[in-house]
């Protein structure tokens, strides 16, 4: 026969057993896109020699050690990106097939994102900003990060191989560092 | 008594809770279909989602793209189709061959992408070749254009699958920069045919 006493002490040890279950699932879900995150910055710092650098993929075609179901018909230029020293600029010029610039912030999200097409012209200047920061004296066209880390990925549509030298060449004149 | 026994094991029960919540939501999020969970049906065998890369992405939609198909774009500027299954609704896997057709779609440009549904990646082949895209593609005059997937090698557009026994593949058609007539009703606009020709 169960007393008052041991069923309100069973009551409670299942609702806080269900309280840990969903505040350590709740945990696992929102840390998981950071996770991610934090492991292609990384790839992407080992390959650009450092945050604020650029890392170009020179291949065409499907490649080894690509991302999860990457797209291997887009040639991407991509920079880990951290504002704790400052603002972080991209600069140079679109590709005419298809460019566009995207920006994800430390959740993953695409926070920001702009093609060749919607810009004036074949030359473009952003510089990434901390949130809150103002940067009256810097050129360039501002763009908010919501997070102080994040990446930013540049796409070019190659719909073949010969392509890839001019492509090489857009690479090669890109900027991305230090505002 | 029993008061006493149960806050014995009260601690290992919190504690048991705790780690089960994380093996399940892990194998929730790492399961290898789990990033379509969230997508619609369009009005053919693909699926599509708008959450990619999204704000408006609930944490569990957010976390299994993350995981599965890292850094995709937003629907702002590209949408994302997948088919996992035939125009009959069979699994699609490498021990068959299909006859994928299809024709314009409004749209800046579309690739047209076959990963392993295991190891989410490219399927390694001899001709290195894992998509077409609207800009390679031999079309017939009235723009139509149909691709051959199997795992022996054909003359003509050739998308190879995993050779050996079957494995499940899924195909990826990203399109860029879609029109405005496209974006207003992409649940029920044309998408490619996937037939099943042998097994």
């Amino acid at each position: 026969m169960l007393r008052r006493q041991d069923i309100i002490f069973g009551g409670v040890t299942l609702i806080l057993a269900a309280a840990s279950f969903f505040i350590v699932r709740s945990i696992t879900i929102n840390h998981a896109p950071k996770t991610v995150m934090a492991n292609i910055e990384a790839r992407i710092v080992q390959g650009a020699g450092g945050w604020n650098a650029c890392y170009h993929n020179r291949v065409f075609g499907p490649r080894a050690g690509a991302a999860r179901r990457a797209n291997p018909d887009s040639i991407i230029s991509s920079m880990a990106y951290d504002l704790s020293d400052g603002p972080v600029r991209i600069s140079g010029e679109v590709w005419p097939q298809y460019w566009s610039l995207s920006l994800y912030q430390q959740n993953s999200d695409n926070y920001f994102v702009v093609n060749d097409r919607q810009l004036p012209t074949p030359n473009f200047d952003f510089v990434i900003v901390q949130k809150g920061a103002k940067e009256t004296s810097l050129m360039g066209t501002q763009i908010i990060s919501p997070t102080d880390k994040g990446i930013m990925l540049i796409r070019r549509f190659a719909a073949q191989k010969s392509d890839m030298p001019a492509i090489i060449d857009n690479q090669t004149a890109l900027y991305c560092g230090p505002a | 008594m029993k008061s006493h026994v149960i806050l014995l094991f009260a601690p290992a029960i919190i504690i048991a809770a705790g780690f089960g919540g994380r093996s399940i939501t892990t194998a929730e999020l790492n399961d290898q279909y789990s990033i379509f969970d969230d997508f619609e049906q369009t009005d053919s065998l693909w699926l599509f989602s708008d959450k990619i890369g999204a704000a408006s992405a609930s944490g569990v939609e957010r976390a299994k793209v993350a995981i599965a198909g890292p850094l995709g774009l937003s629907s702002q500027e590209a949408v994302y189709f997948v088919a996992v299954v035939d125009n009959e609704g069979r699994a699609l896997t490498s021990a068959c061959e299909y006859r994928v057709t299809g024709g314009v779609i409004d749209a800046r440009w579309w690739s047209l992408t076959l990963y392993d549904s295991e190891t989410q990646h490219y399927v390694p082949n001899v001709i290195n070749r894992s998509s077409w895209n609207s800009v390679a593609i031999p079309r017939a005059d009235n723009g139509n254009w149909d691709i051959t997937i199997s795992q022996t090698p054909q003359d003509d557009t050739w998308l190879p699958s995993h050779v050996g026994e079957g494995r499940a593949f899924e195909l990826n058609l990203r399109v860029y920069n879609p029109s405005d007539v496209t974006r207003a009703r992409l649940l029920n606009i044309e998408l490619p045919d996937v037939e099943r020709t042998s097994c």
